[in-house]
């Protein structure tokens, strides 16, 4: 665990953040934690960043409190978000790695449509997670292989969301097109 | 015998657009072979195959390896376990040059290593080579690490230092990516049709499976 002060600053909002179903404030606090996960890789951050994330989905998906099980499911993360803010507050790396673990554990804890869905929202927020430390100068493969997904999903979302737009490019196209040409005589 | 040594992104950009009969066309017009390191094939072919979402791709680039459009270090009588542990002499100087606050920034990963390993020793035996890489970071240490500095600073809020010594390494290696390869394709008649409009397109298409490449780029090469 890296930079516990300001993962406790973003824990503490994002809980009050849930309370009051805020879901654009939970998603900015989800891109604070960007920062922190392109330049350390803590293992720790990457699942707080996707879990932050995944829950400003959830949060804004009100169908999802139709179904069984949401309630347990609801409570037990409000339970395991005051249980993360203690350990960051006791400094307690393992006590913060663990609840984490129990996080992801509550998912498989669902049934039915519920865990199809909500299962469908983490996966989706790895890949948004990877998009955004890929947009931090990471490259492709060691993002994939951070959170733990394929550079085909990482790739894909990438092209289509814009992120690769901001190229650096010392070579110009032309002068490339001209070395390609050239190596193809 | 010219080589043209292939990244994980590139492969993804171009046969996530189906482009393979493409790769074949183009491996017709090149006197030279196609390659692939253990560490890409690991990434493209063997872990997505167990993967039901990628596993087409995965078979689809194996039958690519099968019909010897693309070949392994091996074919050139090039030991692959060689090219590992040159790519671990990448990983430990590409991770080692950018840092933050003292920290190092781990950049990339054994399979874009794998391929600036495989070049460099291509270079020494003095075999004329090229790596096609789609992903922006490893183009960039190799061709642009300061601006690859200004970017991180801007994209991390932290002073970045560079070790420049540990760049020198990188000096000398050349880069295109699938999108001077869909032009070289298209130009030299690999690709059926001559309408500018299928150039256009298949550049769009390969920029939106991940080559990183910008709309002012794509403009300046529909001009040439």
């Amino acid at each position: 665990m890296q930079e516990g002060k300001n993962l406790l600053d973003i824990l503490e909002q994002t809980k009050k953040a849930i309370q009051k179903e805020d879901t654009a404030t939970i998603k900015n606090l989800s891109d604070r934690t960007n920062n922190t996960v392109a330049k350390t890789h803590d293992p720790d951050n990457i699942t707080l960043a996707v879990i932050i994330y995944a829950m400003s989905k959830i949060i804004e998906r009100r169908q999802y409190r139709n179904y069984p099980g949401w309630n347990k499911f609801y409570k037990n993360v409000n339970v395991y978000f005051d249980k993360l803010i203690y350990c960051l507050r006791q400094k307690n790396e393992e006590c913060f790695s663990e609840t984490l673990k129990l996080i992801r554990a509550e998912i498989d804890n669902l049934s039915g449509k519920l865990r199809r869905y909500i299962q469908d929202v983490f996966r989706k927020a790895e890949i948004n997670k990877a998009s955004k430390i890929y947009e931090h100068g990471i490259s492709l493969e060691k993002t994939a292989k951070l959170l733990g997904i394929t550079m085909y999903e990482v790739a894909g979302y990438s092209g289509q969301s814009g992120i690769i737009d901001e190229t650096i490019n010392k070579i110009s196209a032309k002068s490339r097109i001209k070395i390609a040409m050239e190596f193809f005589k | 015998m010219k080589i043209l040594i292939f990244d994980s992104s590139t492969l993804i950009s171009l046969v996530m657009n189906g482009l393979f009969e493409e790769i074949r066309q183009i491996k017709k017009i090149f006197d030279g072979k196609f390659l692939i390191t253990k560490e890409v094939k690991n990434e493209v072919i063997d872990r997505p195959l167990n993967i039901k979402r990628f596993e087409l791709e995965a078979i689809k680039i194996q039958e690519l390896l099968d019909d010897k459009t693309i070949v392994m270090p091996e074919e050139l009588k090039i030991d692959s376990s060689e090219i590992s542990r040159k790519t671990y002499e990448v990983l430990e100087l590409a991770n080692n040059c950018f840092l933050s606050n003292g920290k190092e920034i781990h950049l990339i990963d054994a399979g874009e290593a794998s391929c600036i390993a495989l070049s460099k020793h291509l270079n020494e035996k003095k075999i004329e080579n090229l790596m096609c890489i789609d992903e922006r970071t490893t183009r960039n240490i190799v061709e642009s690490p300061e601006d690859l500095k200004s970017f991180l600073q801007k994209k991390i809020h932290s002073r970045i230092e560079i070790k420049k010594n540990r760049l020198e390494y990188f000096s000398g290696l050349k880069i295109i990516r699938s999108a001077e390869l869909v032009y070289v394709a298209w130009k030299k008649g690999a690709i059926k049709s001559r309408d500018k409009k299928v150039l256009d397109a298949m550049l769009w298409a390969v920029k939106f499976k991940g080559c990183s490449i910008s709309e002012d780029e794509i403009r300046e090469i529909q001009k040439i």
